[in-house]
């Protein structure tokens, strides 16, 4: 099951554990409806460290998460960057302009972010976007991808296999190796995507890789 | 400071790894097989951490260029200084001009070389690791090329050390690998349990530093492979709708949606990462308890695995 409810009790939880430290936890990885927990056995034996979070468990309260930030994205919809959306809109029996601009119209939350550097498992897609994964995932898909599946959305970060539907593309790096912060979105951000033209993408790609485009971001 | 004349297969610089970096989905890299790099460290007077070098398959070929020491340890790779055989598991000193070779596997696959000092290179997120798919951390995110640079740290002399004989690994025959069964250990029927931990899997080659992709008798899920996405802990075994397992390394992706039947032990977490392919495995059940009680003895087995010469 995924609610963002139940990512928000994750998230919680994480939260408790980093603000108030338990001893022996190393790292925290949240998902959907989980929370991994890394230790040090030498620190925190098994039993007492389960103990220690079950105890915690009911002070994970969501509201007592910090306040979201707000990003918003760029994104250029349809043609080479976006190759998936006349297909998608297709199989959605919606016209190509009317699924981009309900996929831009919608506000995302960031479940939590995996599988590759900076890439954000995304809820919050319009019931009327739903669509099944491609039956043949592609080999490559480019990174700053915008991709649909299931109710999901999510940004392909780095080049990766993938069975999302393409049907757009920011000119933002998700995953920056060279930066001081190389990863751009976190757990709990609200995602929104700004409908921009082919020209704008060539002309904010630029100044993206010339290190003078900073996307907005706010209190959401 | 040591220049690349040849950089052998794929050859990375590590460190211990990067840690608390997973929830952005960066993994924590470092060496496969922890053990023989640590050795390896403190053969040369090091700290644990320094960072030295992973060698896949085969080594690179060196150039010193100033007088230090060295150590290899790991996969059974033949080293040489100046052409002529020199000693694996010890310190060995180098001159200035020394060519140092480290030649192709015959046991294992992962040999690793550490320098007196370490290899100086810039910490990336808390750490020295190389993590090649995300181009991040060691020299400048990639594998060794021919004529890179590397710098050294200032390491204080150190005196000869050599790693006993009875505690250098054999990397060859079955490997038993322990593991506690789960986190979805219930999506498997009673028979696929059974195939996971009664057959033989052959590493196949494949592999690589995110996984070890294994083939054996087919394990049956009891519902379907896919779950919903969550955290992918060091070790995890990964079971794909073919029924065949993945062991998840230290590159590994930090989530996914494929069921886990077990994790294998940190202790044997390096024995899987020295499995050449074609070479076979066989998983054992064990509880969290006997995990951290192996981790325990792992720890003072390695403590007093090196004596001074």
């Amino acid at each position: 099951m995924i609610s963002p409810e139940l990512n928000a009790q994750v998230r919680a939880l994480e939260h408790l554990i980093r603000t108030r430290g338990v001893g022996g936890v190393v790292e925290t990885v949240p998902s959907y409806r989980s929370l991994l927990v890394y230790y040090d056995p030498f620190v925190v034996a098994y039993g007492a460290l389960i103990a220690a979070l079950r105890e915690l468990l009911p002070h994970a309260r969501p509201a007592a998460l910090p306040p979201p930030r707000l990003v918003e994205l760029p994104a250029a919809y349809g043609g080479d960057l976006g190759f998936d959306l006349d297909a998608a809109a297709g199989k959605l029996g919606l016209g190509p302009d009317e699924l981009a601009r309900l996929h831009a119209g919608a506000e995302y939350l960031v479940h939590f972010i995996g599988f590759t550097p900076g890439l954000p498992y995304m809820g919050g897609l319009p019931d009327r976007l739903a669509i099944p994964r491609l039956e043949q995932p592609r080999t490559a898909t480019p990174p700053g991808s915008i991709g649909i599946g299931g109710a999901q959305c999510c940004i392909y970060s780095v080049e990766s296999p993938g069975g999302f539907w393409i049907i757009a593309r920011t000119p933002l790096r998700l995953y920056d190796p060279a930066a001081v912060d190389p990863v751009l979105l976190r757990p709990g951000d609200r995602v929104r995507f700004r409908m921009i033209g082919h020209a704008e993408y060539e002309m904010l790609a630029a100044a993206v890789a010339a290190g003078t485009f900073a996307p907005a971001i706010t209190p959401a | 400071m040591i220049r690349v004349v040849e950089p052998g297969p794929l050859t990375t610089v590590q460190d211990l790894g990067r840690r608390g970096y997973l929830r952005q989905g960066i993994p924590e890299s470092g060496p496969i097989d922890r053990a023989a790099f640590v050795l390896a460290n403190r053969l040369v007077g090091n700290p644990d951490d320094a960072a030295g070098l992973e060698c896949t398959l085969a080594g690179p070929r060196l150039e010193i260029l100033a007088p230090g020491a060295l150590a290899a340890t790991g996969a059974e790779m033949p080293l040489s200084v100046n052409d002529r055989p020199a000693p694996r598991w010890r310190t060995v000193a180098v001159r200035a001009g020394d060519i140092v070779s480290l030649g192709l596997a015959r046991r294992g696959i992962r040999g690793y070389l550490a320098f007196a000092g370490g290899l100086d290179l810039p910490l990336v997120l808390g750490s020295r690791a190389t993590y090649l798919r995300g181009q991040l951390g060691g020299y400048n995110g990639r594998a060794l090329r021919r004529g890179d640079a590397l710098r050294l740290g200032a390491g204080r002399p150190a005196p000869a050390r050599v790693v006993r004989a009875g505690s250098i690994p054999r990397y060859d025959g079955e490997a038993a690998i322990r593991v506690v069964l789960g986190p979805q250990a219930d999506r498997f029927t009673p028979a696929g349990i059974a195939t996971f931990l009664e057959g033989a899997y052959e590493m196949l080659p494949q592999s690589d530093r995110m996984g070890a992709r294994l083939l054996g008798p087919r394990i049956a899920h009891a519902r379907g492979h896919d779950i919903v996405s969550d955290g992918i802990p060091l070790g995890g075994v990964q079971v794909v709708g073919d029924g065949q397992p993945i062991v998840l390394l230290a590159d590994r992706q930090s989530t996914g949606g494929y069921t886990k039947i077990a994790t294998a032990c940190s202790v044997d977490v390096g024995r899987i990462g020295q499995l050449r392919p074609g070479a076979r495995l066989r998983f054992q059940e064990i509880t969290v308890e006997s995990a951290h009680a192996l981790l325990r003895e792992a720890r003072a087995a390695l403590d007093a695995a090196i004596q001074e010469e």
